[in-house]
Order: C-alpha cells, then structure tokens, then sequence
C-alpha cells in the first residue's frame, strides 16, 4: 500500500492555477523524483503535502489516514519532514541547536527530552557530515553547508517520508555527488523520500519513478529512463534544459 | 439630525486623512513605524500659532512655513539620525522613534509649558446653512477643501515626478534601487521630509480648529495608526477611505454613546480591522 | 562548561542575597526606589518571554499591568478579598485575558501586531474609563495595608522581590526546556518552526500568557502600595515604553538584560530628575536615541563581548545605516 498518495489535488492563487488535479502514489521505501521546469508548481505541491496550505481541492492520505488541511506542526509530527528550497535555519542558532530543534518536536519528539534531543542531533550532523560545524551560527555557513543543515533537520524528526525540495541547487559536481550518496543512505534506513530536482544526473541515479509536471499539471510520470525520452517531456523542457536532459 | 452628524464626521475624518497620509507614506516606503508622528503634528500647530500670535500672519497664509519648517526638520532627522540604524530590525527604528517622541514633547513642554493654547481667527466660529436642516462650518469646510489639494499635490509629487519615481523604488526593493544608482539615503530623508510636512499641515489645520498643548501629540499618533490601518498602506487612497471612516464612526459613536466612547470606538475598530482584514478595507483578505 | 554554570549560579546567589539584605540597611526612600525598579524589573523581564525570546513585540503589555491593578482594587474595595488572592486573581486573569487576545492577535506578525496590542491597550484603559464598576476617571482607592511605616516598605519590597526572583526563575527553567526552543525558533523563523513540529500557536500564546501573568502580578502590588488608581497611569502607554527600553537598553532575549535595563534606566532618570527638574525628561529622550543608535543589542552585549571601545559603537552604526 501506498504511504503517501495525493488524489487530483489541485492549487488556486488567485486566478492562477499553479497546480492542476495532480495524483500520485509514493510507495513505502521508494525514492521518487518530482522534475518539471521553473514555475511548474514543485514546490506547490510540497506545500500542500507539509500542510503550509491546503489544497484548493482534492486529498492527501498518508499512510492510509487523510492529512490535507491538516496544519504543518501536525504533518511534521506525523512523520512527513520537508526542506525549504529556499533554506530557512534558524539563523541565531547553532548549527547542532537547529537540528536538535528538529529532534526535538518531529516525530519521535514527544519521547525525547531537550538533552535527548541533543544526543540525536549529534548523530544526525555526524551522518550528514556537518559535525565539525555544529557550534557555528547557522547564518554564518555557506551555501552546501546551509543545504545539508536543511537536509540535517528534517532528518532529525525522525521522520517516515521526507521531501526534498532542490537540495542539491548552487551546488558544485562534487558536492552534488556527496548528496546523492547521503540521499542514498538516507533510503537505505528505511526513509521514503521524494527528490525534486533540476539535476538530471542526480535524478538519474537516484529515482526508481519519476513524474514530470508542466504548467501545473501531471505529462508523464514512470520508470526515469522512460519518463526522460518521452516526448512531451521533452517538449516542455525544450530550450534551457533541453541539453542537460539528452545527457 | 443624521446628515449632520454625517458631514461632521466627513469634515473632520479629511483631518484625519491628512494626519494619516504623511504616516502612510513613510511607512510604506520605508516601514518605519512613526510613533513621534503626532509630535510633529504638534509642532506645525505651535509654528501656526506663534505666526499668528506674534506676527499676526494668518493661520492659513503660515501653512506654507509650517510645511517647509517640518520639512526640513524631518530630512534632517531621517538623514542625520534613522538612517543610521535603517537597516536593524524595523522593531529598533520604532524605538529610536519613540525616543524623538519623547525628546520633542518635553523640548516643548520647556519651552512652551504645558498650557493649552488656542488660535483665535476671527472668522473661528462663521458658518452657512445648506436649506434648513445642516450647518456647515466655513473654516472646517475650508480645511477640508486644503486636505484635498494637499493630497493631490502628493499624488502628483509621487506619480509624476523623478522624485517620486526613485520613491516608489526604493520602496520595493532598497538594494535594487540603489543598484540601480537611486542615492536611497537621500531619498529616504527627502520620503521623511514629505511625510513629516504632511503632518505640520495637518497640525496648522488642527490648530485652527481645536485648542493645542505640547502633549497633543501622543493621540494623535494612535488616531493616525487607527486611519491607517482602515485604510491599508500602499496608495493615497487608503488614508482618504480610512480618515473618512474614522471621521464617520466617532461622530455616530459620540452621538449615540456619549463623547467619552471615542476612543472606544477608535481602537476597537483598530483591532477589529487587523484581526479580520489586516492589510486594510482596501487590501484583499489576507 | 559545567564550571561556568557553577560560577554563574555563585554570581547570582550573591546579587539575589544582595538584593534582599539591602533593605535593611537604607531608609525608606531608598527602599521606595527600588522597589520602583524591581517593579519595572519584572514587567520588563516579563515582556523579554513574548518579545525578546519570542520575536513578538508587544506594545501593549501595559494592558496586563491595568488589568492587574484594576483586578486587585476591584477585588479588595468591592468583594472584600484579602491581598493574598487579590494578588493571586491579578495574575491569573491577565494571563486568561491574553489567551483570549492572543489567539486572535498574534496571527499578525511585526508592525502590525505592535499596533493591535497597542489598540488593545488603548481600547480596554477606555474601557475602564467607562466602566461603572471601575469607577472611570475618578478612580479607586484601595484598603490600607495594617503595618507599620517600615513594615510597609519592606512588604512591598519584598513583594516584589519575590514576583521578579519567580519570574526569572520561570523564564531560566523554560529557556532550558524543549519549551524556550519552540519560542526562540518562532522567534528567528515560524514557518520554518512550524514544519518542524512546533505547534506555534500554543507556543506564542503561552508564552504571551506568561509575560501576562507576571505583568499582572506587578500591578496587582503597584494598586495595593499606591491605595488608589485611575485609568491614566495605570494603562499608560509610558509604562509600554519603559519596559521595552529598558529591556532593549539591557538587552533582550537575555535572562539578565531587562534587569540590568531596568536599573540603569531608573538609576539615570533618578540622577538626571535630581539634577534637571523640568528638562529631565528630554534627557532621557536623548539618552533612548543615543543607545539605540549606538549599541541596539544593549549593555549585555558589551558586557558578553567585553568590547567596550568606540570601535564597537562606530561598527554598529557601519552595518545598519544606509
Ligand atoms: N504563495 C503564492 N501566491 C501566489 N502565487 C504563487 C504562490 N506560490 C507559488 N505561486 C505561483 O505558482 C506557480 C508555481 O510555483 P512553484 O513555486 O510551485 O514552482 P516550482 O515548480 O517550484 O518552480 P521552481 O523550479 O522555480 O522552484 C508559479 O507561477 C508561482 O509564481
Ligand atoms: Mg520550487
């Protein structure tokens, strides 16, 4: 069964329809890719998962329990973590206070006390490589840093899904190769993930499915070789992206 | 009966429009919160009313003065003094505002002690009738007819003008603007000279009409903050619709509660407002 | 680590026996005095919960002071209590009562939840002005307290002593509770605190409610050592002023900074009212716009930083100007 499943879930700003009765299923265990040009309505549908708005209409089940309209405190604890494309840490915190912050009110918080947390934190930045940063100001890292801290916090709230939302943007190749990894270890202890990415090459080896939104509404969506060559696909990328596509 | 409590509220909500619209500006452009706002009101009164007493200039030939002064004064302040900390936490610029607030008030409580004072025109009290039922009366008709070409001309200064234009952009985006090669720090201190002479207009006309004191200041910054909020930030418009609003709502409240239910009725409308609409009647809902 | 808590901890239990010896050794004025600062000590420490470590600036909290006041002289003149739950009711119904603004006020964010709390102070001292039961412009006057002249100075030094050492306290062991981290991630980003499974809506309003609650208190003894209140300087929108400078001036989103604030400020109007009768108020003007311009974080900073040279004034001013 499904853990996550969106139902035609549409999203109206004003009169712009940024998503369009979209549905997809994530499947307990699976890394699934969400691709789509700029202003497709990724980051919308992430939203609307984390609770940050509702969906305009359609629902949204997680593990078999309807979530939509639910408010994103709810969602987290549930055990549905996300990222901000644009990062947002706590900024006048230290890097291990801010994913501590994570441990402490996700999905396992209410078990664990402030030190508790503390302890998880620790292991969280020594699994994400951050732990000789831990007690830097989160505003004073630069950008791969402020991206794994991202990724650093939703792994702290013990989560059963997490949605990444372009962590690897403003990355260099090697920094974007150290991520795949991490993401790669991140599935292997049992986290459900999804990728939205423009990173064709990260999307490539990492996704077992992928789904392809344009103008807000679902093209393509299947097996990433597949979804890659189709030609709609291919269409709506056509121009900035198309080379990085054929790749 | 209520057509006349109507057109009062009407006379004086193009007061509170004219209080409000100098606030607006500043705050939108800028998102200073001006506490000292009322301040300055009260400084333009006291140039009217010392023109008047000792020169015998006419309360509404000294709004000209009360204007430049207060222009002045404000680019100076705003030059000299918030744009140092322009770029700390907005809640730090409220502060320092407070602490003109506080500076202004008690350098005019020194100097002019606290009595209150009146600027007595001949013609204070004339007034014409409109069939038998309404009276209007002149100077607050005449004031009213000053708010709205005072507005006007703000309109222009801000839509029609280079000045204007580095205005309104630096309003959206501070370090665009000045990429872009606005000098901002001049034009914040002109945007506070602009918005602190609105307010020295308004205190001519306030001192027309009603008895000033050194103290006046503190109310009339919260009446400012009540105008507009009704009204929302972002165009002229706002502080025309909220002044008029509040003009209308106090005169029906005190007709029907009693005059001690003004502020009442001011600052639950307040709350009310940004609780269930906060960017204002105007703005959309949230 | 462990040796600097210890130290600090040594540091405070000195200035806390300090604080309750003094007394004993100074005449009634002094007592007076600072009993004035205590008092502003509390309200400003009180409002460093919701505005320093929440981020929510309240410019209202006076409202929570009035509703004190207001609770114990109604709750003593008219229903015959005793101060003990005068004092008690004082607290409480301040903190209900910010509950039940909080819910719908602290949905706004900057500005414009400063100005609502604001209009919430205004609208409810013209309430009271208003009201029957309060007496309006007239006042109340409050029973005396049966004590001796001394006694009476030491009580309400005491008094307050307690309320500030309570409040602290409260806010020491939150801050180090999961607690104070949910208030502090709302302060420096809510959504982000929000997706991470703060339930922030609870958090701010307790927090609000807390900063009530202690505010409340405070007035509850400023009614009974006054023996009579009015509206005017009860819901003063001054009293606002004051506890937000003295906590900027001190420091906020620090333990200690609203105290320290509230001392200085006091100390410095006290001498400046002593030396210039009617100019003093201008003064404490200046002295507002000249700490603010030059050291926004307040006297903590320095004190933390230990950087006490022109360098670190002119630095401030270098990264917030235009
Ligand atoms: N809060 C909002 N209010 C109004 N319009 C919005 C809002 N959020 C997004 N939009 C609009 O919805 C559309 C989809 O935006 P979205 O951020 O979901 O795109 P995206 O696929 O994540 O793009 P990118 O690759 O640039 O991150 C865009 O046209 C955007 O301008
Ligand atoms: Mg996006």
């Amino acid at each position: 069964m499904a853990i996550l499943q969106a139902n035609r879930i549409s999203k109206h700003f004003d009169g712009l329809v940024a998503v369009n009765k979209v549905s997809f299923v994530l499947n307990p265990g699976e890394i699934l890719g969400l691709i789509g040009p700029n202003g497709a309505g990724k980051t919308t549908v992430v939203n609307m998962i984390a609770g940050v708005y509702p969906p305009t209409e359609g629902e949204i089940h997680f593990k078999g329990k309807p979530i939509h309209g639910l408010k994103p405190y709810r969602i987290g604890r549930m055990g549905i973590a996300r990222t901000f494309q644009v990062v947002k840490p706590f900024p006048g915190m230290t890097v291990k206070e801010n994913v501590a912050v994570g441990a402490m009110f996700g999905a396992r918080g209410k078990r664990r006390s402030a030190k508790e947390a503390m302890e998880k934190a620790e292991e969280v930045l020594e699994f994400v490589g951050l732990a000789d940063q831990k007690d830097r100001r989160a505003d004073q890292l630069g950008v791969a840093f402020r991206k794994r801290l991202e990724m650093a916090k939703a792994l702290a709230m013990s989560p059963d899904v997490v949605l990444f939302d372009e962590v690897m943007a403003g990355l260099n190749f090697g920094e974007i190769d150290q991520a795949v990894q991490m993401i790669q270890k991140i599935r292997h202890s049992g986290i459900t993930i999804l990728v939205i990415e423009h990173v064709m090459r990260a999307i490539k080896n990492l996704c077992d499915r992928v789904f392809v939104l344009h103008h807000g509404e679902k093209i393509a969506d299947g097996p990433v070789e597949e979804v890659l060559n189709d030609e709609n696909v291919i269409k709506a990328y056509l121009g900035k992206r198309f080379k990085e596509l054929t790749h | 009966m209520l057509a006349q409590i109507v057109i009062n509220g009407i006379l004086k909500g193009g007061l509170y429009a004219l209080m409000a619209m100098g606030m607006s500006l500043i705050w939108g452009v800028m998102d200073i919160i001006n506490i000292a706002h009322g301040s300055f009101i009260m400084l333009g009164a006291f140039t009217t009313y010392w023109l008047f007493t000792l020169l015998g200039i006419d309360p509404f030939v000294s709004l000209i003065f009360s204007i430049s002064i207060l222009f002045v004064i404000g680019y100076g302040i705003q030059k000299y003094l918030i744009n140092l900390i322009i770029r700390a936490s907005a809640f730090i610029t409220l502060i320092l505002a407070f602490g003109i607030e506080i500076f202004i008030n008690n350098a005019a409580l020194v100097a002019w002690t606290a009595d209150v004072r009146k600027v007595k025109v001949a013609y204070g009290a004339s007034n014409f009738s409109l069939g038998d039922w309404v009276t209007i009366p002149t100077v607050r008709l005449l004031a009213f007819m000053l708010v709205i070409v005072i507005g006007t001309i703000f309109f222009f200064i801000l839509n029609r003008t280079d000045l204007g234009r580095s205005i309104r952009s630096t309003a959206q985006d501070l370090d665009a603007a000045q990429l872009v090669g606005v000098d901002v720090a001049r034009t914040y201190a002109l945007t506070f000279g602009l918005g602190v002479g609105a307010a020295g207009a308004a205190g001519t006309l306030w001192s027309i009409l009603f008895p000033i004191s050194p103290m006046m200041g503190g109310i009339l910054t919260l009446k400012s903050f009540v105008v507009v909020i009704i009204g929302g930030l972002g165009s002229m418009l706002g502080p025309i619709l909220g002044g008029l609003t509040l003009g209308v709502a106090e005169a029906m409240g005190s007709t029907w509660f009693g005059s001690t239910y003004e502020n009442l009725i001011s600052f639950t409308i307040l709350v009310l407002v940004l609780i269930l609409r906060p960017k204002g009647i105007l703005g959309g809902a949230d | 680590m462990k040796h600097n808590a210890l130290r600090s901890f040594f540091i405070c239990g000195l200035i806390l026996i300090g604080m309750a010896l003094f007394p004993l050794f100074t005449n009634n004025f002094i007592i007076r005095f600072g009993t004035d600062i205590l008092m502003f000590a509390i309200m400003a420490s009180a409002w460093n919960i919701i505005g320093g470590y929440t981020g929510y600036a309240s410019f209202g909290n006076v409202v929570f002071f009035g509703i004190g006041a207001y609770t114990t002289a109604v709750l003593m003149e008219k229903a015959g209590f005793g101060f003990a739950l005068a004092y008690a009711s004082s607290g409480l119904l301040a903190a209900v009562f910010a509950i039940l603004v909080g819910l719908p006020v602290l949905r706004l964010r900057g500005h414009y939840f400063a100005i609502a709390t604001l209009g919430v102070a205004e609208a409810m001292k013209a309430l009271v002005q208003n009201l029957e039961i309060t007496e309006g412009n007239s006042g109340i006057y409050l029973p005396m307290l049966d004590m001796s002249v001394r006694g009476q100075y030491y009580f309400f030094f005491y008094m307050m002593l307690a309320t500030l050492v309570a409040c602290l306290l409260t806010t020491y062991i939150l801050l180090n509770a999961k607690f104070g981290y949910s208030l502090i991630a709302i302060r420096e980003d809510e959504d982000a605190a929000n997706s991470v499974g703060i339930n922030t809506t609870y958090a701010k309003t307790m927090a609000f409610s807390l900063s009530a609650l202690f505010t409340g208190f405070a007035g509850s003894i400023y009614a009974y050592q006054q023996a009579f209140i009015k509206p005017e300087p009860a819901f003063t929108v001054h009293t606002t002023v004051k506890m937000i400078v003295m906590a900027v001036f001190g420091g906020m989103g620090k333990l200690f900074g609203p105290l320290l604030g509230a001392f200085s400020i006091e100390v410095i109007s006290e001498i400046l009212s002593d030396h210039f009768l009617v100019a003093h108020a201008l003064f404490f003007g200046t002295i507002v716009i000249l700490a603010i311009v030059f050291t926004p974080k307040g006297i903590m900073d320095i004190i933390t930083e230990r950087k006490l040279n022109v360098s670190y004034f002119l630095e401030n001013i270098r990264k917030h100007r235009v």
